[in-house]
């Protein structure tokens, strides 16, 4: 088992504490909680709709919560907006909001901190440093590309989510979230995302995983969390709970003590 | 399979207006030789489009930005109208230009903010404010009464700089332009075509030093400069008399395309219209603001359509209740088929130049050859539904 999982460690990464999230008269999340060490892999389980794209969102400033308390090593903060996430050192992969198509690669991959230069009072893109530092960034995590000034439009979906995971984890430096990130993947490209989560916990970052897949789950994960209609209602070690058990409280919602609540 | 050359042309969105531009061009020059291929017929397309083609720059950028103007005829309506009205009532010309753009800076604002507030369609927005502003222009100006220049003057307005304000002002130019000659000097890209680019951009900069204080020296200090404002903005250029009628509006047209080509393609707020008009969520995940950039995209171009109204005035020296009406539908079409696409994300404002240019060149030539003026918004018609085809197709070939 991994140290960082012990409960004496130093305080958690990331905590989200009774996080409440309603848009209308719908509950997205209702006292949902989340824990995340350095050098940890969490699974965020549950079924369609149970609020996990919602608690993460709220982890990248995407949402705001109505209630809750959200801690950054150990410190409590409101995340406003992504670029605040940004700051903390938090990269999320979401399903839908990779990248923007018409766009090239190099383009996408500094969206939001793009490289400039100085040409006397104005600032201008130094296009020739990011499509540079963007090949190399994605060379360096053994993704290819052909060309960063390519429009990501012509790319494959494989081609495109690992570029959107390589830019997460070339500049996250605290927390990883990858949001359902093999769901469009061949075989090969899947093994080659759960690599990246390994190498991203062994450079000590904590990852969140999205996932309906228990083997992904199982293969890389050190805790797993589940959500069922936007509360929590299991975080245990996957030592703890076998596979099928798991499957069962995911589909069913009905919820199992976490350890704490156990003692 | 595509080939690499209409790969890399589908890379410019312009691509297919630039044929089109030669097409038509070829088209009318085999038509009416004589008339079409002249300096007065080149004059006359460029100073007719240089009002319309500013507004457009405006509108290009915010369709990338995935939003729609409609209410940019009536945005120069009010501008003009500020405009003539201050500079009638003995406001200095210069602060009553000012006014009249700060006026399409302020209902662009309004667009944007009802925008971002209400998340209700741009297109929806800007159909109620077309209507609003156009009724500020038909109270303000009722009875069938025009606000003329030559009202209050027979001669035109002119702004007096004292010789030492000048001077100053020449030596902040020549500093901008000295900085900006050392930052692209020392600038060692890879890119032969880019480090060319910018030894040139540094070369022009040192020369155009010399020149502004080379000016100042010679004529700055001692007396005050006297600028001739309706002629510096939109004066006759005088190029002999057989060359035809060019205004100073098409140097400003060009500068204004320059400006914000540049801006378009080479900051980070031109790559955040584009994100935001490609996938708005997938830029605000990645902390682009896209509100902000949808409203300053809105302010932007009120504020084009504004100085085009000014620019206007400068010529006609006049301002009628349903000045800029109707303009939009022609903007729209000149962007549209200068590559832009409707639903945001991809296009140029060197295609929005080109439509433009293009529209005017397509009224220019029927009128040569001797079709009825009115047929030309049927002949537009039809060649915003080709353009599209057209542009569909390059862009498929990426």
């Amino acid at each position: 088992m991994n140290p960082a999982l012990k409960n004496d460690s130093p305080a958690p990464l990331v905590q989200l504490q009774d996080i409440d999230v309603g848009f209308g008269h719908i509950r997205a999340l209702e006292s949902a909680c989340l824990e995340l060490h350095a050098g940890e892999v969490v699974a965020l389980l549950g079924d369609n709709g149970a609020g996990k794209s919602t608690l993460i969102k709220v982890l990248t400033g995407l949402v705001r919560p109505q209630a809750g308390d959200i801690r950054v090593n150990g410190e409590s903060l409101t995340l406003a907006s992504p670029s605040q996430a940004r700051k903390q050192g938090i990269e999320a992969v979401y399903q839908d909001l990779a990248l923007v198509p018409l766009m090239s690669i190099a383009r996408n991959f500094f969206l939001g901190r793009e490289l400039t230069r100085s040409v006397g009072p104005v600032r201008l893109l130094d296009e020739e440093e990011m499509d540079r530092q963007a090949s190399r960034a994605l060379v360096q995590i053994g993704i290819h590309v052909r060309d960063t000034s390519e429009p990501v439009e012509g790319l494959s979906g494989g081609e495109r989510q690992s570029i959107a995971i390589g830019r997460a984890v070339h500049f996250g430096s605290k927390v990883l979230i990858l949001d359902e990130p093999t769901s469009a993947l061949s075989i090969g490209e899947t093994e080659k995302v759960l690599q990246y989560v390994e190498a991203a916990r062994a450079r000590g970052l904590g990852v969140i995983l999205i996932t309906h897949n228990l083997d992904h789950v199982y293969k890389v994960s050190d805790r797993l969390v589940i959500l069922s209609q936007g509360k929590t209602i299991a975080n245990l070690p996957v030592e703890q709970i076998e596979h099928e058990e798991a499957a069962r409280l995911i589909m069913s919602g009905a919820g199992r003590k976490t350890p704490s609540e156990r003692e | 399979m595509a080939n690499p050359i209409s790969q890399r042309l589908a890379r410019h969105p312009e691509a297919g207006a630039f044929v089109g531009f030669i097409a038509v061009f070829l088209f009318f020059a085999a038509l009416t030789p004589d008339t079409f291929l002249s300096g007065r017929s080149a004059a006359s397309v460029l100073t007719s489009q240089a009002i319309p083609g500013i507004v457009a720059l405006g509108v290009a950028l915010l369709m990338i930005s995935g939003e729609f103007d409609l209410s940019v005829g009536s945005i120069l309506g009010v501008a003009s109208l500020v405009f003539l009205e201050l500079a009638t009532h003995e406001v200095s010309p210069l602060a009553a230009a000012s006014a009249g753009v700060a006026a399409g800076c302020f209902m662009g604002l309004i667009n944007g903010l009802l925008l971002v507030w209400t998340r209700i369609p741009s297109f929806i927005i800007t159909l109620g404010t077309l209507l609003v502003f156009r009724a500020i222009c038909l109270t303000a100006i009722s009875g069938g009464r025009i606000v003329r220049w030559s009202d209050v003057s027979r001669t035109d307005p002119v702004v007096l700089v004292p010789g030492l304000v000048t001077l100053a002002l020449c030596i902040a130019v020549a500093v901008v332009l000295l900085w900006t000659a050392r930052d692209l000097g020392r600038y060692r890209p890879q890119n032969r075509f880019t480090l060319g680019l910018s030894r040139l951009g540094a070369g022009g900069c040192l020369l155009a030093t010399v020149a502004v204080l080379g000016w100042s020296l010679g004529a700055g200090i001692f007396e005050p400069w006297v600028i001739d404002l309706f002629g510096v903005l939109n004066g006759r250029i005088d190029i002999g008399a057989a060359a035809g009628n060019f205004r100073m509006s098409i140097i400003w047209w060009l500068v204004l395309a320059a400006l914000f080509h540049l801006l378009l393609t080479r900051t980070r707020f031109g790559n955040a219209v584009f994100a935001t008009g490609g996938h708005g969520e997938a830029a605000r995940a990645q902390g682009v603001d896209v509100d902000r950039t949808r409203v300053i995209s809105f302010v932007i171009c009120g504020g084009l359509a504004a100085l085009a109204g000014v620019l206007q005035v400068c010529r006609l020296k006049s301002v009628d209740p349903l000045r800029g009406e109707g303009l939009e539908l022609e903007v729209i079409a000149a962007v549209v088929i200068g590559g832009t696409l409707l639903k945001g994300g991809y296009g140029s404002i060197i295609g929005a130049v080109v439509g433009t240019a293009l529209t005017g060149m397509l009224r220019t030539g029927l009128v040569l050859s001797g079709v009825p003026s009115n047929a030309f918004r049927g002949a537009i018609g039809a060649l915003v539904i080709i353009a599209v085809i057209i542009n569909t197709l390059v862009r498929r070939q990426r």
